[in-house]
């Protein structure tokens, strides 16, 4: 990754943090700079303590970052909590009306915002804010136009008279900055390249759309509820029906409910939600109806930290339901694989006719990644699999049988309503035209081929889907594994270990079920060293991978402290287990949110 | 010499028969109200002249939840989970608004695990014909109480139920159903009438039906027994229904009768047995039927109907198609709306 620029803002809930960030990732967007923007905040409304980081750059940035170049407090509590974070060549731009700043590193530029004098506070409650944005893009080196662009399109022309008086106050903050502060060594560059700012939440929402999701219901729950918004907010013009349901049993029996009927149902929910939703995956595979659950994950257990993220699901997800049974589980990488992955889970699930799960976390969900239009596929490849919609001359000899034991495993499967096809759908075991055999008498040998021919799905499904491969250098000092949302952390670290002269491979892992073991264990034969990178307390990744192949890595590098990686802590926990001694690394969170 | 031939087959208004409506044999115990009630549903659809491949029947787990087999055969169904039909049949109406629902729960299926979803169902006013085979106990598990089961009443073991009855008509009229009643699996005249009426209806129809267990709950002491309902069933009308396929002008005497059309225009007349029977008028239904409690009755009858109140997928803005069977070009967004969101992100 090349130079990258990185604004903090913290402040109360309430205070606006939100909107500083959303335009100043706008202005990044538009001049063509790649951006990250992730938000550590509380589950309160008013109060509590928000910092927003929004990282940009002409390169793709994967992930926060390391440093901060720029602080902007909107309160005391902010500037206590993160002056220390910035080092030579940084600045903090704050109201001096009300803030006082403390101890700094040499070479951070304090920059005292007159407030009072810029602007009339009695009228604009945001002054401060809007003071120091247009301060922060002064010294940026970017023209005051494309932040007047953004104030007027945000209060649209209805309001143009109070996005005037904002412009001025934004004119007030720039003016002052160019004639009193130093600008940043290097102006923020410009490319003719243009992106979409997405969140997860979004992403795995419109990738739905583009699948032809035509049903989605939820319960709100934090971090998921992203999802139920773009999806409410977008149900018309998209032809989507969208419910909010009691609760995520309901939610999930509901999305079962419609796709036996015909249509792709989803539905997304936290690790609460999903417990909930267990029973219905057994449901879902015995009555071989796909549907597609997206778990955002946040930290558990129980209520949690409903606001911080984790990787501590998989095991939920790996048990979830009781009995054997097929189904398919993928990790996102990053938040523009929210939106990929969907796309051939969905066909996945349809083809096999098994659940499809989604296990994307709090990271994705709420953080925000600038995305490529161009790898935004918005007509998909659509496989519904082997589906009867009409009756077309009927089922000929012998009728229709919905279970039909076939070399696959996967049976035709007929939509309610249509004539020669009727059929019975049953949770309890059933024979191959869906008739109960666990009234009257169990039948063993039919038990045994009914659960041998679902099973049999697993090998298709195995084959459907390529094996995890490594990225890198071959003969790599070390190989970080990591699953899902760590890709792009784990990817700049072994930039940074690389710049020390210690050079780094990684296996990523986007499928979870179907896992490929053999083939990682393969890939994984001759490392010289494995450290498993997971954002969770128990290895949950390193526990699972050792229940399938056996592979027990040399160490590992764990965080569940709420917050995602940064890039610094793993390379600081490979650098402790390359010098020996140390093979479990739990890195330490140096930002207080 | 006159020869004679086999009669032909009584037919109903789609030229199909009684034995088309049928089901499988069912493994239910002899004697189960159950039973009595698959039969009525057979007839009624027979009646109504319903095209068995448009009905989806759906149920959750237990007795009652297993008799769907038992009727319909040329119908398509689903047997779920316990406690969770409600919302899977509201996920299948939503997404094919073409089918007739026919949900068949029980008293635990509705009234404890599936509570939630059954509150909820009912606040929706959904198309579905939402039947409770009530029998106040488990009986797949053996006799436990369910929590339809009247304070006071004894199990067959000698326990005695300690907590007084969910009364799931008045759940359902308090929160929106829009065709409530209660029957017994022993009246076939009013349950038939009332199934019948119940299929001209465009709403959620609750219709509770009391429904003996004999195996673990007809003796003395409990109040779901055939005998203890032959003496304490009390109507609260008499139900009339005259399909809208047949001749309407049978008279009636509207000082007595209440007459209501039907959605599909068939006629429910509901003839006064209770002096301040109004089955328009929720608080009277509701009050006749803690009255009727308080004085160990079991009240049955149409409580409460609102033929009038626009179903759940009428009020949704959706296709006039079905979502299941839209065509691919119609299952995603097009082109330009994606363009148009896209557009809010950059």
């Amino acid at each position: 990754m090349g130079h990258t620029f990185t604004i903090g803002i913290g402040g109360a809930a309430g205070q606006g943090v939100a909107t500083p960030g959303d335009i100043f990732a706008k202005i990044f967007s538009r001049r063509g700079l790649h951006l990250n923007a992730y938000n550590a905040y509380q589950s309160i409304i008013r109060g509590g303590h928000t910092f927003l980081t929004i990282r940009t750059g002409a390169d793709p940035v994967t992930n926060m970052g390391d440093r901060i170049d720029l602080l902007i407090p909107l309160n005391q509590d902010t500037m206590d909590r993160h002056l220390g974070l910035l080092g030579e060549g940084g600045a903090c731009l704050y109201n001096a009306d009300t803030i006082q700043p403390g101890t700094h590193a040499e070479g951070v530029q304090l920059c005292a915002l007159p407030v009072s004098t810029l602007a009339d506070i009695s009228r604009n409650k945001v002054a401060q804010n809007t003071i120091a944005i247009g301060a922060a893009i002064s010294m940026m080196g970017i023209g005051f136009q494309s932040l007047e662009d953004v104030i007027r399109e945000q209060f649209g022309r209805k309001a143009a008279a109070v996005a005037d008086e904002n412009v001025a106050v934004a004119r007030a903050g720039y003016d002052y900055a160019t004639q009193n502060f130093r600008p940043f060594a290097r102006p923020l560059p410009m490319s003719d390249n243009r992106y979409a700012v997405l969140s997860g939440n979004t992403a795995l929402a419109m990738g739905g759309a583009a699948a032809g999701v035509k049903f989605y219901c939820a319960y709100p729950m934090s971090p998921s509820t992203g999802v139920l918004h773009w999806m409410a907010t977008h149900a018309r013009e998209a032809g989507i029906m969208v419910r909010q349901v009691e609760d995520e049993l309901g939610v999930v029996n509901m999305a079962i409910g419609a796709a036996q009927a015909g249509v792709r149902a989803m539905c997304a929910t936290s690790g609460g939600g999903f417990a909930l939703m267990s029973e219905a995956l057994g449901l879902s595979a015995m009555a071989e109806i796909p549907i597609v659950v997206i778990d955002c994950q946040r930290a558990g257990p129980s209520t949690g930290v409903p606001t911080k993220t984790e990787q501590g699901d998989l095991w939920q997800m790996l048990g979830a339901a009781f009995g054997d049974y097929p189904r398919v589980i993928a990790a996102p990488l990053d938040i523009a694989d929210c939106f990929t992955l969907l796309a051939e889970m969905w066909n996945l699930v349809d083809k096999f006719q098994v659940p499809g799960l989604v296990l994307a976390d709090l990271l994705l969900s709420e953080g925000r990644l600038s995305v490529d239009p161009k790898v935004l596929d918005f007509a998909p490849h659509v496989d519904r699999g082997e589906m009867i919609t009409s009756p077309n001359g009927g089922p000929g000899e012998g009728g229709y049988k919905r279970y039909k034991i076939t070399e696959s495993g996967v049976s035709p499967r007929a939509i309610p309503g249509v004539p020669g096809y009727t059929h019975v759908v049953a949770s309890d075991e059933h024979d191959e035209d869906g008739v109960l055999i666990s009234d009257m008498f169990t039948n063993t040998h039919k038990r045994r081929a009914m659960m041998e021919k679902r099973m049999r799905k697993e090998n298709g499904i195995a084959a459907a889907v390529a094996p995890p491969k490594l990225q890198g250098p071959a003969d790599a000092d070390v190989t970080l594994i990591g699953w899902g949302s760590t890709q792009g952390v784990i990817e700049e670290a072994r930039a940074l270990l690389a710049e020390e002269g210690i050079t780094a491979n990684q296996l990523q892992v986007r499928w979870i079920v179907p896992l490929h073991g053999e083939a990682i264990v393969e890939q994984l034969k001759n490392a010289k060293r494995t450290i498993i990178v997971e954002n969770n307390y128990s290895g949950q990744f390193a526990r699972y991978l050792r229940s399938e192949t056996s592979f027990v890595a040399d160490g590992h590098i764990r965080k569940y402290d709420g917050e995602p990686f940064m890039p610094h802590h793993i390379v600081e926990a490979v650098r402790e287990q390359l010098a020996g001694g140390v093979t479990l690394s739990v890195p330490v969170h140096e930002i207080m949110v | 010499m006159a020869t004679s031939s086999a009669p032909t087959p009584k037919v109903n208004r789609l030229g199909l028969q009684v034995l088309d409506y049928r089901g499988g044999k069912t493994t239910l115990c002899a004697g189960c109200g159950h039973n009595a009630i698959s039969e009525r549903i057979i007839d009624a659809m027979y009646e109504m002249g319903v095209q068995p491949e448009r009905v989806m029947k759906l149920s959750g787990i237990g007795c009652s939840s297993k008799s769907p087999a038992y009727f319909l055969s040329r119908s398509h169904s689903f047997n779920s989970v316990h406690g969770r039909m409600p919302s899977v049949a509201t996920g299948a109406l939503l997404a094919n608004k073409n089918m007739l629902g026919l949900g068949v729960s029980g008293d635990g299926d509705t009234a404890s695990i599936g509570i939630g979803q059954f509150v909820h169902l009912m606040r929706r006013n959904l198309p579905l014909i939402y039947i409770i085979e009530d029998n106040g106990v488990y009986g797949l598990t053996k006799g436990q109480f369910s929590a339809t089961a009247d304070i006071g009443s004894k199990l067959k073991s000698g326990v005695i139920n300690d907590l007084p009855p969910i009364d799931t008509c008045s759940l359902a009229i308090e929160l929106g159903a829009t065709f409530v009643g209660r029957s017994f699996s022993g009246d076939k005249k009013q349950l038939l009438t009332m199934l019948k009426a119940a299929i001209s209806h465009n709403g959620t129809v609750m219709l509770d039906v009391i429904s003996p267990c004999v195996t673990f709950n007809d003796h003395e002491g409990s109040t779901k027994s055939y005998k203890y309902m032959q003496e304490h069933e009390e109507a609260i009308s008499e139900a009339g229904f005259v399909p809208s396929f047949e001749d309407i002008s049978i008279d009636y005497d509207p000082g007595t009768t209440y007459d209501v059309e039907m959605h599909d225009g068939s006629h429910l007349r509901l003839r006064k047995l209770h002096d301040d029977y109004d089955p328009t008028d929720r608080v009277a239904a509701v009050k006749a039927l803690m009255e009727a409690h308080a004085n160990g009755e079991v009240l049955t009858g149409v409580f409460y109907i609102d033929p009038h109140k626009p179903a759940f997928t009428d009020m949704l803005n959706m296709v006039d198609d079905p979502l299941a069977t839209l065509s691919e070009e119609r299952t995603r967004p097009s082109k330009k709306v994606l363009d148009e969101i896209m557009a809010e992100h950059s």
